[in-house]
């Protein structure tokens, strides 16, 4: 099948989900006052001045448009290959290196990030990427899902509400042993290789630890920005060591 | 006269200011290093360079500080892509891609040195005409734009989400409008600019403010290209040796001309709302393929070729700002990047921006060509070896510094559900060849398109002629309209005949 064969049965479905689209934004801007724009009987202005007329317009447009795509796929065919597997643009081995990167990036932003020590859950994300992605080996892949996977449901299934993002430290522990194995798995895989490049992998894996660690810091203490999970493990004591120590020093 | 000598003596001054301090060159240093870096590794683009930067500096540090890291990034991305595109005929951001069609028959021929030599000073030469340009026009703009009202610029901004989705578009330009559009709805959500009337919230606070142009820069241009790069096996290709990199003179002076053709040339592409420097490249190269001696030459390895591109997308930077400071709408996606730190930093360009302002923007333009220039001449084969990083490694520290980057600016934790989000969205649109600069573009602009399409149509109680009455605003319409007709398959068809004929 051509390329333009391929996008036009995706345009099929793009079309689709635009239309279905552009239909309940224009519903839902229904409910923004249009005509007789008014509030707490104070007539406000026209309906030229109304919140909803951009919004309707817009809408429409993407409407119209979205009526425009559906004809041009179908004209060119996309209809016809629109429920193939290439129509639908799926295939079997990037589905599965895709639905494994999304996995580990779910657990990274959803379950890490906001309960994780950020430098924790950083490095392991480095690793899991590296360790699962960088030869493109399926069972590769998988060890790095079940390492995140595991330091993400902990995390989710124990600290799920807010109030406990940043108390304990459990889910950085586990965080940690999930970095320590990924570390190990690494290394093991970097042996087997005819020609071990042993060192440039430990220095990928000090890397995956330090690189965080010094963004972390250089953002809260250079740039003075908020950064994620102020009370994680590793944070709170460079935080500590930075204000107690450091900086009193530096005044001196 | 009066008015470009003092231009010229506001620039010196400015220009006298930043470079007796400093820090300028701690920030300029590290910033085009960091540029060159992200240039150079595929996949990387300088609106990420920018918008990872903006996300570090956020709001808490001088504005002036900020600009100097901000545009120092930008100048070294646009040129640090030829380092892939001229060694691995890969080219490292769009704005390189037609550096690629003689950069890399060159470096197979043993003369990569000489490529990149003759790329970094074109470069460099490019930069500072688009510089020129920005200084020249850009005051005298602002004198013109304070007749710019509500009308004009409701239709300014629709022109240039307009013109970013045609010219954008690989595959249909129907593809540019629809990704243009999806941004302008975006800008739609949270309160309404006029009434504070809560639109799209679905009753979740955060939105209540809009979507934040960061986290929404950093889904669009990192979730996707982590999400392409990390797909594909390919493991980093070690580039071929170059030898000598600084220049002959004479090579250089031999194609003085070429290079103020496409500086020129650059510089006008850039200064079109929405377009960028990729488009900039291409155009270049194409009138330098007609109008060349050696013409027939491109595509095979042409001296004339390559600095054609270069020269061009580097031009296309000063281009970029002149509608950016003039009126708030990007000349290119970099430069709506810029625009999303100028908004976090509650600096509103247009007319009313300080000029002063506008003068320390083109003195850091010339110094960061500068130090891009040294850099590159002096320290290429630092960024040789970077070619060799693979992606399993550089993509990994993207998402740190995006995820870092995107949660620090404002709404924490939530900012990185959107970021998410949109980095999801992204991904499908380039997987069906949509582009995404219109859909960037469009969310920057969004709000200043609702604010004055409907303030224009208030102060004419609803009167559509407004439109049509003021001379500004009749040419703009027109502009749209011919935009839009150009694309219809009726007028091509008809437009195909009188050719014919």
């Amino acid at each position: 099948m051509s390329e333009k064969s391929i996008l036009r049965a995706r345009d099929f479905w793009a079309a689709i989900v635009l239309f279905a689209l552009s239909i309940f934004f224009l519903l839902r801007t229904s409910d923004i006052p249009f005509l007789g724009t008014g509030d707490a009987g104070v007539r406000l202005g026209g309906w030229y001045n109304s919140a909803a007329l951009v919004p309707y317009c817009l809408f429409s447009a993407l409407l119209l448009l979205s009526l425009v795509l559906m004809y041009i796929a179908v004209r060119d065919g996309g209809a016809k290959h629109a429920f193939s597997a290439i129509g639908l643009g799926l295939n079997a081995s990037e589905l599965s290196r895709v639905s494994s990167l999304s996995i580990i990036i779910f657990f990274y932003i959803f379950a890490l990030v906001p309960r994780v020590d950020f430098t924790i859950a950083s490095a392991l994300m480095f690793c899991v990427l590296v360790l699962g992605f960088h030869r493109g080996n399926a069972m590769r892949m998988l060890i790095a899902v079940v390492l995140i996977g595991l330091a993400g449901c902990y995390a989710l299934i124990v600290h799920y509400p807010q109030s406990e993002w940043s108390k304990p430290h459990d889910d950085d522990v586990v965080a940690l042993f999930s970095w320590v194995v990924a570390c190990c798995c690494i290394v093991a895989f970097e042996l087997k290789q005819e020609i071990p490049k042993l060192r440039r992998s430990l220095s990928l894996l000090v890397l995956s630890m330090l690189l965080p660690l010094f963004l972390v810091c250089a953002m809260a203490f250079g740039f003075r920005q908020n950064v994620p999970n102020r009370g994680g493990m590793l944070f709170s004591k460079v935080e500590y060591v930075y204000y107690v120590t450091v900086v009193p020093m530096w005044r001196q | 006269m009066e008015f470009l000598s003092t231009q010229i003596t506001g620039f010196m001054h400015a220009f006298v200011l930043l470079a007796s301090d400093p820090v300028t060159y701690a920030y300029l240093i590290v910033s085009v290093f960091l540029g060159i870096v992200f240039g150079a590794l595929p996949g990387l683009t300088a609106t990420l360079a920018v918008t990872i930067l903006t996300g570090f500096f956020g709001n808490k540090f001088p504005l002036e500080q900020s600009m100097i890291a901000l545009i120092g990034a930008y100048v070294g991305a646009i040129y640090g892509g030829s380092y892939p595109s001229i060694l691995l005929n890969i080219p490292g951001t769009a704005a390189s891609a037609a550096t690629a069609m003689d950069g890399y028959p060159l470096a197979k021929r043993g003369r990569g040195g000489e490529a990149l030599g003759l790329t970094t000073t074109a470069s460099f030469i490019g930069t500072l005409i688009g510089t020129a340009f920005l200084l020249a026009f850009v005051g005298l703009l602002l004198l013109v734009s304070k007749n710019i009202a509500s009308p004009e610029k409701a239709l300014l901004a629709l022109f240039g989400v307009l013109l970013s989705g045609t010219l954008m578009s690989k595959d249909l330009p129907i593809k540019g409008w629809i990704s243009g559009l999806i941004g302008l709805s975006m800008a739609m959500v949270g309160m309404d600019p006029i009434l504070s009337e809560v639109r799209y919230t679905f009753d979740w606070s955060y939105l209540l403010s809009g979507f934040q142009v960061v986290p929404v820069l950093m889904g669009a241009f990192a979730i996707p290209q982590i999400l392409e790069g990390m797909r594909s096996t390919l493991v980093a290709q070690k580039p071929p040796p170059v030898g000598r990199i600084v220049p002959r003179l004479g090579a250089l002076f031999s194609r003085l001309g070429t290079i103020a053709r496409s500086g020129v040339i650059g510089t006008g592409v850039g200064a079109l709302p929405g377009v960028g420097e990729d488009v900039a490249g291409w155009v270049s190269y194409g009138v330098g393929k007609s109008v060349s001696k050696d013409g027939d030459q491109f595509g095979k390895g042409s001296i004339n070729g390559l600095i054609c591109a270069e020269a061009a997308n580097n031009a296309a930077i000063g281009g970029a700002l002149i509608p950016l400071l003039v009126l708030g709408i990007p000349g290119s996606p970099p430069a709506a990047a810029l625009l999303g730190a100028l908004k976090i930093n509650n600096v509103i360009p247009g007319p009313t921006i300080d000029p002063s302002f506008v003068l320390h923007v083109v003195a850091i333009l010339v110094l960061a060509s500068f130090t891009m220039v040294l850099m590159g001449l002096f320290t290429a084969r630092i960024f040789i070896l970077v070619l060799q990083i693979p992606q399993t490694v550089f993509l990994p520290i993207v998402l740190i510094l995006t995820t870092i980057g995107s949660f620090s600016v404002g709404g924490g934790i939530n900012d990185l559900y959107l970021m998410l989000g949109v980095g999801l969205v992204v991904t499908a649109m380039n997987a069906m060849q949509y582009p995404v600069a219109p859909l960037v573009i469009g969310v920057i602009l969004g709000g200043l398109f609702d604010e004055t399409f409907r303030r224009s149509l208030f102060l004419s109680d609803g009167d559509f002629s407004i439109f049509i009455s003021r001379p500004g605003a009749a040419v703009l319409l027109a502009l749209n309209v011919l935009l839009v007709l150009s694309q219809l398959p009726a007028t091509k068809l008809i437009f195909s005949r009188l050719r014919k004929r």
